[in-house]
């Protein structure tokens, strides 16, 4: 049940789309849900789903992966559908009942639906194609301004690629509490909420134990190799852009404004 | 006859890219009151098949009967077969939660839905079988030493009165002396109870000592399975597979390629020590 | 390489309410001194202060009385804490719990990379690191695929990487399986004798210590026994006192003696057992 929750969904292959800097995807993914709020007409979602598609057949990952994501979200997209759909006021089609369906809410709903899909496309495709530590590290990079204003950059992208790396065992910790408890007759599954809420004290408190140790540990074993901050660090894999990532970087520009400019200005 | 394992197989993750089979093709036999070694080397599906014992984890193809009973049919009470068929897992003491360790050994006995009077009987009784001192009844189990709370974890499942008692790798992280008490522990439990005791672990000297059956796993599928001298006999396989039989085997087999006219398939040290008085008389 | 003058640590029990309750002494007035090159054990039962004191050799903890030198250096003094503990690296317990990269060979890098060594250089390191404990394989896996004696030996990478004169290794095989004690003991073994780094291994398995140069047998935070294994292993009674055990052919030897058969203890390995045994029956 836990295990089903996987985060880091890093899908291993060879591509361009692989092999470019996190900080362009980073900042590609980020300009293509810009991009989704400028538009305003059919031809800019053309072009968003063309420059979409595209990047997906570069990536090389097989589809089905990318729409295992929309999944999860399919409850939001239909709700988020029909709530436009019936709740948007104008020109009423089709009357059912007390509902009333629009002209406009037909419209709304549609690009609701669209943008929401292109979304979660979108960055799917970014987590799909970059490790978790190297979208940490990109991140990180990106944000190195914020440490002007003393916004402890590097601790917060510290913790962010612990956590990444101690979820999954803590998953499968969680699993064999969980085992252990029901081998002992404990009831995970029914009751009313309260005693479900009660129930779960005998897994709870094991697993934070089980963490406050393990973070102890993590912290002794992190001073005896030295770390002591981000001060005079140096890095193993330092992020350095190619000729690609600059190739890419025109890309995304060039996107923008096509989006900008059909999308938005002309055929208004 | 207690437990039956009739062909199962089970599959590790299955529907995804990562499934691969943890059990393959397993039919065992565990009748009542034998004390038994389970052995293999990490990832050999020895977790895997104990927890089909007591219904925590569902054979993909096959069956599990107790008495007689398919556990996992529909409407098989698996709550009352976890306390009949105790499950102590691995580092047992992580899954202590209660203020105290009497609390936490109730939890089990008042899961069973026993009156509070007899449950508190019960984990009574159970601490007092695995030699816990009255002074630290009251104590938080977190103080403890790490031995202490092992047994305290242990009585937790005794609480429940199991017919069947299996350990997963008891004696795992304690000192020499703290892995001789609790073995001693068992073994008495054994002999006083009567139970059936399947005693998971990777250390054939710790298991050889004390157990009347050993069954050995390797890659999912069962290996070995018989008296210990019979399955030490195969010592060289074992050794293929990653496990080693006692070190006075060795001994036992070296001397007799000596010329030593002793029975080379005396697996304890008591058995060994004797054979080569014989030789010496 | 590791020198301690009488090395005493204590700490401050208190109960819930933030009460002094009493104080423990982990540490009791140790002596001891590792030269350079050698391979240590310490043993000891659980609780007899062996984790404690390894924790000093690293400035993870500091002495309450006396004094601990690493390489010449004291380690109360904080001028020198980064040298120490570049110098005299640590693997715990808990494969686990010290592993901090996702992917093995940012793990080795990860101690480099917090000394401020050069990114060519840390890939240079990163390279040898594993190699040393034939790991190589392995450097793009997540270790969370790995077995637990394969985690440890990235541990042990890791911390090779960071070129110490000297590693502690504070049970480094407590949690593992038959199989990931003999790989991690044997990659210990080479570090030894191939790279001429320092080993102090602190262990409860007697089969593990038969190799070392010296072993410490320490019983409520004092050293009460030390020599070689030879002369630790002949007092199989005395071991037993202190919680620990002796290999099993030890064991059946010092049985056999007692039972009357004039065997030369200490036996070690099975070899000595059947050499002894044969010269018996010859005589």
């Amino acid at each position: 049940m836990l295990r089903d929750i996987t985060l880091g969904q890093y899908y291993r292959t060879e591509s361009v789309i692989h092999k470019l800097d996190p900080r362009v995807k980073l900042v590609a993914t980020f300009a293509f849900i810009v991009s989704l709020f400028l538009v305003k007409n059919f031809i800019g979602y053309v072009i968003a789903f063309l420059f979409l598609a595209l990047c997906v057949k570069l990536s090389n990952v097989p589809p089905r992966f990318i729409f295992r994501g929309m999944k999860a979200i399919f409850f939001l997209l239909i709700l988020t559908m029909v709530f436009n759909l019936f709740l948007t006021p104008g020109d009423p089609l089709v009357t059912v009942w007390k509902f009333k369906i629009t002209k406009e809410g037909i419209r709304l709903a549609f690009m609701m639906g669209i943008r929401l899909v292109f979304l979660i496309t979108g960055s799917s495709l970014m987590t799909l194609t970059t490790t978790p530590n190297n979208l940490t590290d990109g991140l990180e990079s990106l944000l190195k301004p914020l440490k002007k204003v003393h916004v402890p950059v590097h601790e917060i992208s510290m913790m962010m690629s612990i956590a990444l790396r101690f979820i999954p065992i803590l998953m499968e910790e969680t699993d064999k509490i969980m085992k252990a408890q029901m081998a002992r007759g404990a009831d995970f599954e029914s009751g009313s909420l309260m005693t479900r809420a009660r129930s779960l004290v005998p897994l709870l408190v094991p697993l934070f134990i089980s963490a406050f140790r393990r973070a102890n540990d993590l912290a002794m074993a992190m001073e005896s190799r030295c770390y002591r901050g981000g001060e005079g660090r140096t890095k193993m894999k330092p992020l350095i852009y190619q000729s690609h990532d600059y190739i890419a970087y025109i890309a995304i520009l060039a996107y923008l404004v096509l989006i900008v400019v059909f999308g938005r200005i002309l055929f208004v | 006859m207690a437990i039956l394992l009739n062909h199962v197989n089970y599959i590790y993750d299955e529907d995804t890219a990562m499934a691969h089979p943890a059990l393959i093709d397993v039919s065992l036999n565990i009748p009542d009151g034998q004390f038994i070694g389970l052995i293999g080397h990490t990832g050999s599906g020895k977790s895997t098949l104990i927890q089909h014992m007591n219904g925590l984890v569902k054979p993909t193809s096959g069956q599990v009967l107790f008495d007689g009973e398919d556990i996992n049919e529909k409407g098989y009470d698996k709550k009352a077969l976890r306390a009949k068929v105790g499950l102590v897992f691995q580092y047992p003491e992580h899954q202590l939660f209660e203020t105290d360790c009497f609390k936490d050994v109730c939890f089990g006995p008042k899961n069973q839905g026993l009156p509070k009077k007899e449950a508190e009987l019960r984990a009574y009784e159970a601490l007092k079988q695995v030699g816990f001192d009255d002074e630290y009844f009251y104590q938080s189990p977190f103080d403890l030493s790490g031995g202490q709370k092992r047994r305290v974890a242990i009585a937790g499942v005794l609480a429940m009165r199991p017919q069947v008692l299996i350990l997963d790798e008891p004696t795992a992280g304690l000192d020499p002396k703290g892995r001789e008490d609790i073995l001693g522990l068992i073994s008495r439990l054994h002999k006083e109870t009567g139970i059936t005791i399947i005693l998971v672990s990777h250390s054939m000297e710790d298991v050889a000592d004390y157990v009347q059956r050993i069954i050995v796993m390797n890659s999912g599928r069962v290996q070995f399975d018989g008296e210990p001298r019979q399955v030490f006999a195969h010592y060289r396989e074992l050794e293929e597979i990653g496990l080693a039989a006692p070190q006075v085997t060795y001994v036992m087999k070296e001397l007799k390629e000596a010329g030593f006219d002793v029975d080379e398939n005396a697996t304890t040290l008591e058995e060994a020590k004797n054979e080569i008085l014989r030789v010496f008389k | 390489m590791i020198r301690t003058d009488k090395l005493v640590f204590e700490y401050i029990r208190r109960d819930e309410e933030g009460n002094v309750e009493g104080i423990t002494r982990a540490v009791d007035e140790v002596d001891l001194s590792v030269e350079p090159g050698q391979f240590i054990a310490i043993l000891g039962h659980n609780g007899s202060g062996k984790s404690t004191l390894a924790k000093h050799f690293n400035a993870l903890l500091y002495p309450t009385e006396g004094e601990v030198y690493v390489d010449g250096m004291n380690t109360d003094d904080g001028e020198h804490l980064w040298e120490i503990r570049q110098e005299a690296g640590m693997i715990f317990q808990n494969p686990d719990n010290q592993i901090i990269g996702q992917v093995v060979e940012e793990d080795v890098g990860f101690g480099p990379e917090n000394m401020g060594v050069p990114t060519e250089e840390i890939w240079e390191r990163v390279d040898e690191s594993l190699k040393a404990v034939r790991m190589d394989k392995f450097r793009k896996s997540s270790p969370n695929h790995l077995s637990g004696g394969q985690k440890q030996r990235v541990s042990i990478a890791g911390v090779i990487a960071m070129h110490p004169k000297c590693i502690i290794m504070d049970e480094p095989t407590a949690m593992l399986d038959p199989n990931g004690r003999r790989e991690v003991i044997r990659a210990a073994r080479a570090l030894n004798q191939v790279e001429g780094i320092t080993i102090i291994l602190i262990t409860h398995y007697m089969e593990e210590v038969v190799d070392a140069d010296k072993v410490f047998v320490m019983d409520k935070g004092r050293i009460v026994m030390e020599g070689t294994p030879r002369e630790v292993f002949s007092r199989v009674d005395k071991l037993k006192e202190l919680r620990l055990g002796v290999p099993q052919v030890t064991l059946l030897a010092h049985e056999l003696a007692k039972s009357g058969l004039p065997i030369h203890e200490p036996v070690l390995t099975r070899a000595e057992l059947v050499k002894e045994l044969k010269a018996l029956k010859e005589r």
